[in-house]
């Protein structure tokens, strides 16, 4: 693919900047059972300084799509075709754009690490996966910041203070010399947010960051990320499957299915204005709390194909309400700008095919 | 809360839950020394009514499973009572039962667990999963118990042909259906559903809650619908509870308790939902520090060090959980006077 006409970071996204590209991201893990297909052909864009919910059902690559970006895959995963562009901003230079692509780097080499120290950095689901336990709070997010800041211990000690309790945890200077298990569930989300907003990244991957946590918790979490976000300005690439906690905290929505994009959208189109069937049913299986409606949920019939099998056509035409038989289950189609910051990948909206879809 | 019940036909009552109690020793050291106690239900008071689903929310380790568990009696109560009104034989408290005779009651209310991974004995074929508990209580043999257990899967919307699997040739959703099946071989009239959907995608959720609802109509069941997705618990609950720290606190119809709570923690749980409507963009309410610990509760009001409605008596004196309007009971000192906000509409 030919990346020199898209070098401009102008978005699908009215009014937005791009700060990463993704362009036909296949991303394969080679098992014992054969080939699970986790990404097949992601196309997205990261809005700069903007929150961007990634949903869809289990199993359809939202994790394994930030691992890549991040270019974190282990074995037996791979990136075995796409483009990921960083649009890197540097401060230092007047804000001019340096344009990074992230697939040419080695995944553990120097430049990546530095990336993923500085400018990005990922929450995960299970703040234990992060969390060292045998090294105090502080300590770690002292490392961290001795690690990209350039700064003293005792100036390093003083901003991990001052983190913590920007993420509303009591008493900061106590906790700093307790160790991960010390601390509740909500506490230790608490401090792995910090240690992922220690370097004040550019774009942060929060992957289920508050599944675990109950209601309050997660209110208080979120609320907090969203605060966090507006001052520092940065991207956050928020992965969940509560369409709840995406209407209140997303401002762009990317809906994945089967290690796909199919829709792309503001949030208010993606919840009033739905375009791709997959998002709408799902739209229409959740229970709306508020809405004093007591109506029949309306399930998604069938499951979700597994990653080994080579679905033909549309991904989605064994459980769309809406395929056309003869188009759908035959050509695949091809994500297309269908409205303002909108995208969508059905033929419903637009005629545009798909070449290949599985690298061999 | 019994004076207060005078006003309901207790012909309509399946369960009437009185001072219920489930205290945990603390066991520390080699010997075993019992330290303390955990109050994992300090007081909890509710009724059922036949027929309906009510729903139990409360943070987590707030005593939600270990009620429902001490109302079955898979686990023995500390104190209280537990009032079923069994089909054949009328009011019997559980609590004061013997084993031998609790084998007569306990067909009539079965669980369903949270995790369809764990809660299946992966050595046994569905066939022996479903038939086990008409095995175990003599219900049928040979034939007979092939020809229910067909019917069982069939009534949970599963093919009989796979009687012969064994559980991990199964999806989640298929799973929990298979753990509905065996929940219903005795004809259960009380089902206490533990967090049935939290380990389902929200697709696969909606099948089984749709299922639940059939299952209810058809069979006549009344559930205890243990949750912490509150959306959940809005759309199959007809009535709720909330339980903070092993005590109810409020108990109202699901359209009250989310639209005009009376007390202050239900309030903020209610703001804390996370609405799917980004045109309703709601801010959480501030709870300052964590959940009380059940070993070692605060005084009075066990919500008052979060509380921002607290006074001086809320940490001094308990507040009873009273009838502040009809049948929508709540513990707060203050429930009749405070405003206090819903689920944004
Ligand atoms: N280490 C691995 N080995 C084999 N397959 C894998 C591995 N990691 C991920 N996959 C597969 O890649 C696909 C995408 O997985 P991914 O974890 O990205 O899903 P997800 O959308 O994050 O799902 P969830 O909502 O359950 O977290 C899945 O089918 C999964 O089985
Ligand atoms: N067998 C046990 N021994 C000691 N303590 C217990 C036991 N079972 C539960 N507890 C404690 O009792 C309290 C209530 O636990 P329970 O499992 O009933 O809470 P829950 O509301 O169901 O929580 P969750 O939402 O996490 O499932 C917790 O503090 C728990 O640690
Ligand atoms: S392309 Fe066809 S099958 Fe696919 S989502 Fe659109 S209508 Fe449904
Ligand atoms: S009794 Fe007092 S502390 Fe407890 S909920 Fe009511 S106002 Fe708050
Ligand atoms: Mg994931
Ligand atoms: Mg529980």
């Amino acid at each position: 693919m030919n990346q020199s006409s898209e070098s401009t970071t102008k978005s699908v996204f009215e009014g937005e900047d791009t700060i990463i590209k993704v362009r036909d991201l296949h991303t394969y893990f080679y098992t014992d059972l054969g080939i699970s297909r986790a990404l097949n052909g992601v196309n997205l864009e990261i809005p700069r300084g903007k929150v961007m919910g990634v949903v869809g059902e289990s199993g359809c690559g939202k994790s394994v799509t930030a691992l890549s970006i991040m270019r974190m895959v282990a074995k037996p995963g791979k990136i075995v075709q796409g483009d990921i562009t960083f649009f890197r901003k540097d401060k230092k230079k007047n804000d001019a754009i340096e344009e990074i692509n992230l697939t040419k780097l080695e995944g553990m080499g120097p430049e990546m690490r530095s990336i993923r120290g500085a400018q990005m950095s990922m929450i995960f689901q299970e703040p234990m996966t992060s969390l060292n336990p045998s090294y105090t709070i502080g300590d770690q997010i002292m490392e961290a910041i001795i690690l990209h800041q350039n700064v003293d211990k005792v100036e390093a000690e003083r901003r991990a203070v001052e983190i913590l309790d920007g993420v509303g945890m009591a008493n900061p200077s106590l906790i700093v010399k307790r160790y991960p298990h010390e601390l509740s569930g909500g506490m230790r989300q608490r401090a792995m947010i910090s240690l992922a907003l220690s370097c004040t990244p550019a774009v942060l991957f929060a992957d289920e960051p508050t599944t675990a946590l109950d209601v309050t918790t997660e209110a208080q979490i979120l609320d907090l990320m969203r605060d966090l976000q507006k001052r520092i300005d940065m991207s956050i690439v928020f992965i969940t499957h509560n369409l709840g906690v995406v209407a209140q905290m997303c401002d762009y929505v990317t809906v994945m299915y089967l290690g796909r994009v199919v829709e792309q959208a503001t949030i208010d189109d993606t919840f009033y204005n739905p375009m791709h069937p997959y998002t709408s049913s799902l739209l229409r299986s959740i229970p709306h709390v508020g809405s004093h409606q007591k109506d029949r949920l309306k399930p998604i019939r069938g499951v979700v194909p597994d990653p080994y099998s080579k679905v033909k056509g549309c991904p989605f035409h064994p459980r769309c309400d809406k395929a056309m038989r003869g188009l759908c289950d035959v050509k695949v189609p091809g994500l297309t700008v269908v409205g303002k910051s909108h995208t969508v990948r059905c033929f419903l909206h637009s005629d545009v095919e798909e070449e290949s879809t599985y690298v061999q | 809360m019994s004076n207060e019940l005078a006003s309901i036909n207790r012909d309509e009552l399946l369960l009437e839950v009185k001072d219920l109690k489930k205290h945990f020793p603390i066991r520390k050291g080699v010997i075993r020394r019992s330290t303390g106690l955990v109050k994992a239900v300090d007081g909890v008071n509710l009724y059922v009514k036949k027929g309906e689903t009510l729903g139990l929310v409360g943070e987590s380790g707030c005593g939600k499973t270990t009620t429902g568990r001490t109302i079955i009696r898979l686990l023995d109560p500390t104190d209280g009572e537990i009032h079923f009104n069994d089909p054949k034989i009328g009011w019997v408290d559980l609590a004061k039962m013997e084993r031998k005779d609790l084998m007569q009651v306990r067909p009539h209310m079965q669980i369903i667990f949270q995790d369809p991974f764990s809660s299946l004995d992966p050595r046994m074929t569905v066939q022996r999963i479903v038939s086990e508990p008409l095995m175990i209580n003599k219900l049928a043999t040979g034939s007979e118990l092939q020809d229910r257990v067909a019917e069982l899967l069939r009534t949970v919307g599963m093919r009989p042909e796979y009687m012969s699997r064994y559980p991990h040739a199964f999806s989640g959703g298929q799973r929990q259906r298979i753990g509905i099946a065996r929940a219903l071989a005795l004809n259960p009239k009380l089902i206490i559903c533990d967090e049935p959907v939290s380990a389902l995608d929200v697709s696969i959720q909606a099948q089984v809650l749709n299922l639940l609802e059939d299952l209810q109509q058809d069979l006549d069941l009344t559930y205890i619908f243990v949750a912490h997705d509150l959306s959940v618990v809005e759309h199959i609950s007809d009535r709720v509870a909330v339980m903070y720290v092993g005590r109810l606190v409020e108990l109202a119809s699901t359209e009250n308790l989310y639209y005009s709570p009376k007390h202050p923690y239900t309030e903020a749980l209610m703001a804390a939902v996370p609405k799917p409507d980004p045109r309703k963009r709601d801010r959480p309410i501030k709870l300052p520090g964590e959940v009380a610990s059940p070993a070692n509760p605060p005084s009075g009001c066990y919500f008052h060090p979060r509380c921002r409605y607290a006074k001086d008596i809320c940490s001094k004196e308990t507040p009873p959980l009273k009838e502040v309007a009809p049948e929508h009971f709540a513990a707060c000192h203050f429930a009749g006077e405070l405003k206090l906000r819903g689920v944004l509409a």
